[in-house]
């Protein structure tokens, strides 16, 4: 696991990876060609050196420490949830192999399976971090930005990333376990560069850009599947932050009532409420203040 | 459609390097081989009437065959095949008594080509049953014997054959190689661990405290712990043989030399244990440590399968959205 920050440029699970930054930048530059009104704030300084942008720059640094040296040693791992799964399987229901499908079957399934899953787990969690209180608190972390980077994505509070990675071990650990029991080491993942291929794949289209300026929309019909930048941009923004939590998929928006499409919003501004806005605008802020207010409020 | 799939999921996935031509070569096929010149000689056995000999070769052929069955992957390769082994040896796969069908053939005239018209009746537990509890100067009974030893061979040579002309396919996928190889030995040990020893030792979830010697696989021949240790030596074959290319060395490839260096301890352990076991030792304190060992060996497989699967212990950034 990466310590050194910079390591995230070279690591195909890193949202900036080089390869998806770079894809990015491609999109964003023809996105651009095509809406010259756009190009003024988005090369502009004033958004790159903007107060909140600098604080995501710096707290990226920090947490990507942090993660490593302090929240990964308390974190279960998949591993440890997928051989528990399957012990727990196996003293239930006794030693079984699931008989009659080739590799490259049980490789697809187990590649869409863990995708969608692992999708949906992300879009419960983030809504949960909207609708429970005490988790709002420390999710404001994340929407207390003014301006959108890439690398706001990693603008969360350790209790946030704490929560993604149980999420990540017991998803993952979950469809594993089962999926070893079922099948073995017969089973595997269709990846590209060691990463599930629909991630990559998704990755790669641009998902740099839901944290920025560019607001590509992919029309009304794929945005009831498929979340488009601008409809997490609208999800960052103070009048729309109760929609559209989903991470790549925009289906579960849909199945459970909280999709919205770039169509309906034109105008969108950044951040939480005015009142709330100076609590975290600060780097020991963005740590600290979460449990302040949660202390203020009882 | 579909190859296109296939091909991008092979071409997309880590590669991988399998137990090579080698270990084919002198496990796999030389296990069945050994097994099949034990069947013989049990054959040319009983011929002359030689039941001491026989009794003495059963336990050859067992310690063959069990190795032959623990490395068993012909199903994978072709699935017309994955059921062979239950047409020689049907521990734990049929709940019929067949000592009570065999006594009545017996005691019968009818003609033997149809009364043993069962694939039970033709197992290596069948044969074990007449040769260690019949009298084999009984011109039936050896008649009976001899049907048993030329079905043993007949799928024998079977599974040979079959190994034989699947090798190319077993050889060029490795990543496939590999994967029902681990499979096998994941099955092999549970079946070990909850059937051979937790169902005599009363460890398993089905007999739990309630140990019984009959419930041995080889109880009437005391062969049990010479099926045991042959399983085990089987494993060894598989993960930690020193002069060719074993799953052993593609884990430690992979980067999970620790998780296979502990498996080998395990299975070493184990060894060591049945090694010094006598029969009636499933039922004590040394069966009941040998489950401990078996169940350590089978979690530490399934360790070596998650290495398998790198992606599982990585965190993935899917936060912050």
């Amino acid at each position: 696991m990466a310590i050194n920050p910079l390591e995230y440029l070279i690591d195909p699970h890193r949202r900036i990876y080089w390869v998806f930054l770079f894809s990015s930048v491609v999109i964003a530059a023809v996105f651009l060609w095509f809406n010259p009104k756009k190009r003024r704030l988005n090369l502009s300084k004033k958004l790159w050196l903007h107060p909140s942008a600098l604080l995501d720059y710096g707290y990226f640094i920090f947490i990507s420490v942090f993660k490593v040296l302090v929240i990964l040693p308390v974190l279960i791992g998949a591993k440890e949830v997928a051989l528990w799964v399957n012990d727990f399987l196996l003293t239930q229901y006794g030693f079984v192999r699931i008989e009659g499908f080739s590799y490259s079957q049980v490789m697809v399934s187990f590649t869409l399976i863990l995708f969608v899953l692992s999708d949906l787990s992300r879009y419960w969690l983030h809504r949960f971090l909207h609708t429970v209180p005490w988790l709002w608190a420390f999710h404001k972390v994340h929407h207390s930005a003014k301006v959108l980077t890439p690398l706001t994505f990693y603008r969360v509070h350790p209790i946030e990333s704490l929560l993604f990675g149980l999420r990540y071990s017991f998803v993952i650990g979950l469809v594993s376990g089962v999926f070893i029991y079922g099948f073995g080491a017969m089973i595997g993942i269709v990846d590209i560069l060691g990463v599930n291929a629909l991630a990559f794949v998704f990755s790669f289209v641009g998902s740099n850009l839901r944290h920025s300026h560019i607001g590509i929309s992919f029309g009304a019909i794929i945005e009831h599947f498929l979340i488009s930048p601008k409809q997490h941009q609208i999800h960052h923004s103070k009048q729309h932050i109760n929609v559209n939590f989903g991470g790549f998929l925009a289906i579960w928006d849909w199945f459970f009532n909280s999709l919205v499409l770039s169509r309906d919003v034109n105008r969108v501004k950044f951040g939480i409420k005015y009142s709330e806005m100076k609590y975290f605008s600060r780097f020991h802020q963005l740590i600290f203040s979460p449990f302040f207010l949660l202390f203020k409020s009882k | 459609m579909k190859k296109v799939i296939i091909l991008t999921a092979l071409l997309f996935t880590f590669c991988a390097n399998a137990v090579d031509k080698v270990f084919f070569e002198q496990v796999i096929i030389d296990n069945v081989e050994r097994s099949i010149v034990s069947i013989k000689q049990i054959n040319a056995s009983i011929k002359q009437g030689q039941s001491k000999k026989s009794q003495a070769l059963f336990a050859q052929l067992v310690r063959h065959w069990k190795k032959v069955e623990a490395t068993y992957m012909l199903g994978d390769l072709n699935e017309d095949f994955l059921d062979t082994p239950r047409y020689i040896d049907i521990f734990h796969g049929n709940n019929e008594d067949i000592k009570a069908q065999l006594d009545l053939i017996i005691s019968t005239s009818d003609d033997l080509s149809y009364a043993l018209y069962k694939h039970s009746h033709k197992t290596i537990n069948a044969l074990e049953y007449l040769l260690f509890t019949q009298d084999l100067s009984n011109a039936r009974v050896s008649a009976m014997a001899l049907i048993m030893a030329k079905s043993i061979e007949r799928y024998l040579q079977e599974i040979k054959s079959a190994y034989q002309a699947h090798q190319a396919k077993f050889v060029q996928d490795e990543q496939f190689a590999s994967a029902i190889l681990l499979n096998t030995l994941v099955s092999s040990a549970y079946a070990l661990k909850e059937w051979r020893i937790g169902d005599v030792v009363g460890l398993s979830k089905k007999y739990k405290d309630h140990a019984d010697a009959q419930r041995a696989e080889y109880a009437i021949s005391q062969n049990s712990t010479v099926a045991i240790l042959s399983i085990l030596q089987a494993h060894k074959q598989a993960i930690d043989a020193p002069n060719y290319k074993d799953f052993g060395d593609v884990a430690r490839k992979f980067g999970a030399s620790k998780e296979i260096n502990k498996t080998t301890d395990y299975l070493n352990q184990a060894i060591a244990q049945v090694e010094k076991m006598q029969e009636q030792d499933l039922l004590n304190a040394k069966g009941k440590s040998l489950y401990q060992s078996t169940d350590r060996l089978m979690n530490s497989y399934y360790l070596s399968l998650m290495n398998k699967l790198g992606f599982i212990s990585k965190v993935l950034d899917a936060d912050g959205d």
